[in-house]
Order: C-alpha cells, then structure tokens, then sequence
C-alpha cells in the first residue's frame, strides 16, 4: 500500500471485495441527479461533517442497482474563489463540497464518480474549472484528488469563525446572514464582546474542464502534499465557507 | 411467549414516557389503525392484579382508547423496573434506515395504486418528499445538467445592503417613489431592482 492513496482509504475486508475484479464492479455504479433533500439526508447521516453548505447547485447520487449508496453535492463554495483564474467569473465554477460513498462500493469508487461527473458537467455546462478543498485538521490531504488529476494550488486562507462571548464559534457567512455584517468593530460598538477563532487553512485543489483556462491560472501548482501514514483519509471532501 | 388479548382500561402508560406523537401524526396512527387493525401487539408488564402498564406501544394504546377499542392483542413480558426501561428504549431506539434507492421503488409503487389522499392519511412524508424520492434513479444526468445550465441565464444577480434602522426608512421611500414611476424593465422582473437601477441612473446622469 502507497501511502497517500486511495486504497489506503479502505478496509482491507473491502479493498479484497472490490480487488478480484475493480473494473466491471465499477461499471455497476451509476451517477444521476438526486434532489437537494435527498443528498441533503444522506450527508448529514453519513459525512463526518453531517451538515450541507448553502450554496448548494447540483448534487448527485452514487447508485449500484437500486441501492443509493452515495451522494455528492456541488455549489459556489468560497467567496472569490474565482479569482484564481484570470479573468474568471463566480459563474465560470463550481466548488465540489461534500463527498461520500459507502464503504459497501468497490475500491477506486471515488475516482470513477468523480470521473463521471466531470465529464459530464464539461459535456452539459459551460463551467470552465471546479474546485475543492482537504482540510488537513482531519487528516486530509485529498489523495482522491490527486488520484484523478486535480491540480494543487497550496493551502487556501481559512477564514476565522467569530465568536459573540457565548462560546460559539460562527461562520462569518452565518453571521452576516443573521446580523447583516460580521464586523467585529460593528458588534463591539453595540457592547457585544466578539473574537476571532483561527481556522486551519485547507489544501485547494482545482481542476479545468476547458484545458484552455488552465493557463489562466494565477497561481503555481504545486507538488502534491503527502498522507501522514499515521493519519487515515474518509474519503470525506471538506467544505469551506467563505 | 403469548399474546393475549387485554382491556384497553387495564392498561396504563408509565409516567414520564419520553415518547411523544404531535396531533398529525397521530391522526396518521390512528388511520393506519382503523384501517389495517392493531396488527403488531402491544408490549405490556403486570404492574398488579389484573392490571398491565405499557413497556411499548404507549401511543397506540392512546390511539385505540380513541378509536374506542376495547380490548387489544398484548404481549406480556415479566420485567422489573430496570428491565422495562431497557427494553422500552430498545423497542423504541433499535430500527433500520432505509436505503432511499430501494425505497424508491416502493414509492414509485405506492404513488401508483393510492391516491394522494389515501397516502397522505397514514404516512408521514409530505407527497413532494415522496415524489422527490420516486424520481431516484429515473433522472438523467444530461437532461438535469442542461436544465441547470440554461436555467442560469434566468439568475438575477443579488446585491445585497445593510442598513442601519435609521437608514432604512429613507431607502424604502426613494425605492417606493422610484418604483411607482419607473416602467418595467423587460430584463428584470424584480421591480425594487428596478427602482434602484432607475435611482442610480438618474444620479449618474444628473
């Protein structure tokens, strides 16, 4: 086993299931759209993050046979996060949010998923580039990605969550949506006590739909960071607010 | 083990019974009831002579007194207070998740032979839930991703302010005095949008 693979991901009891013959187990599975509510049950049952961001565009099911075995969902992700392609709209990308699958799916499941919806989003859209994201706090390093040709870009900048004194840590986004603003200036003026609280920065990853684009990228890729072998990987894609 | 039949007025709910049902549920209880019958037994304990309290099944018992059932099919069990709190929580904690996929396909048949109505009367799930689950595994994912693409060329784009409550009153006026005189702009339905693009028009043209 190599560390920082996909397989490192697995049981061994599922890598044996999945092993004897991956490729015609892997033409069992079927991607097709789901609605929001449907995804929504799935991930919050079964992603370590058990929530679904706003924002949410497209999501998908993973089916073998009649069995719903999975879901994916994709939406705007973080604010700006256009702007590392060069004359990028927020409408040219998507941000692939959440990812899960059933250990029950053969070895190599999340490649084959992921495959299918880039091809078919690069088929059916005009989007030009998705995004994502590993949060290295949960022992992510996205070896999913790196196994399916995502280029990677560095960690992002983690926005702080803010805390109003009740020992709440909150998405600024949440904030915002609540209180109209999420200025610490603002609430101080209005005697609320609040703090930032640090998040750790994530691994970015992006991948072009339109080959062209690539070029645009203003950023440098970077090596592929590596799986702590110590660590383990879910396969869980974490989502980052604005 | 037996099941025997039980007067509805032997029987009593243990106090401080965690299990609650909102009133539309139980309506749905009550219906699946009347219509199928108490088709699983009640799980009871003598607490005395000839009297039972419920280990569970404390809200069909509620339902059936309703109804006006007299007498229910009970399993008896001999169980101590302790044994009666475990057994009640595993009765209520202890159950499966459907796996939505296969569950489609019974939904997809349960839409067919019922009316909306019959189903609605003795399941908990609102008919657009239902529907949303019927469509798994029937939707392609071309035809949703081009319905998704040229839906967005429909997307209006959000703008959004914060105001201070002092300010408020006043933008609300120059929008609904804008409003009332701006004719509709055919590429937005959104008539404060409106307003406010006229507004601003009308001060980078001054």
């Amino acid at each position: 086993m190599r560390a920082g693979s996909v397989i490192a991901a697995r049981p061994d009891n599922h890598r044996e299931r999945g092993g004897s013959n991956p490729t015609s187990a892997l033409q069992l599975i079927r991607v097709q759209p789901v609605p929001l509510t449907v995804a929504k049950t799935l991930l919050i049952r079964n992603h370590y993050l058990h929530s679904i961001p706003g924002g949410t565009a497209l999501t998908f099911g993973v089916f073998r046979g009649p069995r719903l075995l999975g879901a994916l969902s994709l939406g705007v992700g973080p604010k700006n996060a256009h702007r590392l392609v060069d004359g990028a709209a927020p409408d040219d990308c998507l941000t692939l949010t959440r990812l899960w699958l059933s250990e029950e799916l053969p070895h190599k499941s999340e490649s084959r998923v992921i495959g299918v919806v880039r091809r078919e989003i690069r088929r059916h859209t005009n989007l030009k580039f998705l995004l994502t994201y590993a949060d290295p706090a949960q022992g992510h390093v996205g070896v999913i990605y790196q196994a399916t040709g995502w280029l990677y870009t560095g960690t992002s900048q983690a926005t702080p969550l803010v805390d109003l004194g009740d020992g709440v840590a909150r998405h600024t986004r949440s904030l915002s949506h609540v209180f109209g603003t999420h200025s610490l200036e603002h609430f101080k003026s209005h005697g609320v006590t609040a703090s930032l609280v640090p998040q750790a920065a994530k691994h970015r990853y992006v991948y072009f739909l339109e080959a062209s684009w690539q070029e645009r990228l203003n950023v440098p890729v970077l090596p592929y960071p590596k799986l702590n072998i110590d660590a383990t990987e879910n396969g869980g894609v974490e989502h980052e607010d604005r | 083990m037996k099941i025997v039949e039980i007067g509805t007025d032997q029987i009593e709910v243990p106090d401080g019974n965690p299990n609650e049902m909102d009133d539309s549920m139980r309506d749905r209880l009550g219906e699946s009831i009347r219509r199928f019958g108490l088709v699983v037994p009640l799980v009871v304990r003598p607490v005395g002579t000839k009297r039972f309290e419920t280990v569970g099944g404390a809200q069909r018992l509620g339902v059936v007194r309703d109804i006006g059932i007299e007498s229910i099919p009970c399993v008896v069990v001999e169980a101590n207070d302790a044994e009666a709190r475990l057994l009640s929580q595993a009765l209520n904690h202890i159950a499966g998740q459907d796996n939505l996929g296969l569950r489609a396909d019974i939904v997809r048949h349960l839409l067919e032979d019922f009316s909306t109505k019959d189903i609605q009367a003795v399941l908990p799930d609102s008919i657009d839930s239902l529907k949303g689950i019927a469509s798994l595994g029937q939707s392609d994912i071309a035809k949703q991703l081009k319905a998704w693409q040229t839906a967005q060329s429909a997307r209006l784009r959000h703008l959004q302010f914060q105001l201070a409550s002092s300010q408020l009153q006043m933008v609300e006026e120059a929008l609904e005095r804008a409003n009332s005189e701006s004719s509709t702009d055919s590429t937005n339905p959104n008539r404060r949008g409106n307003a406010l693009y006229k507004l601003c028009k009308t001060y980078l043209e001054r």
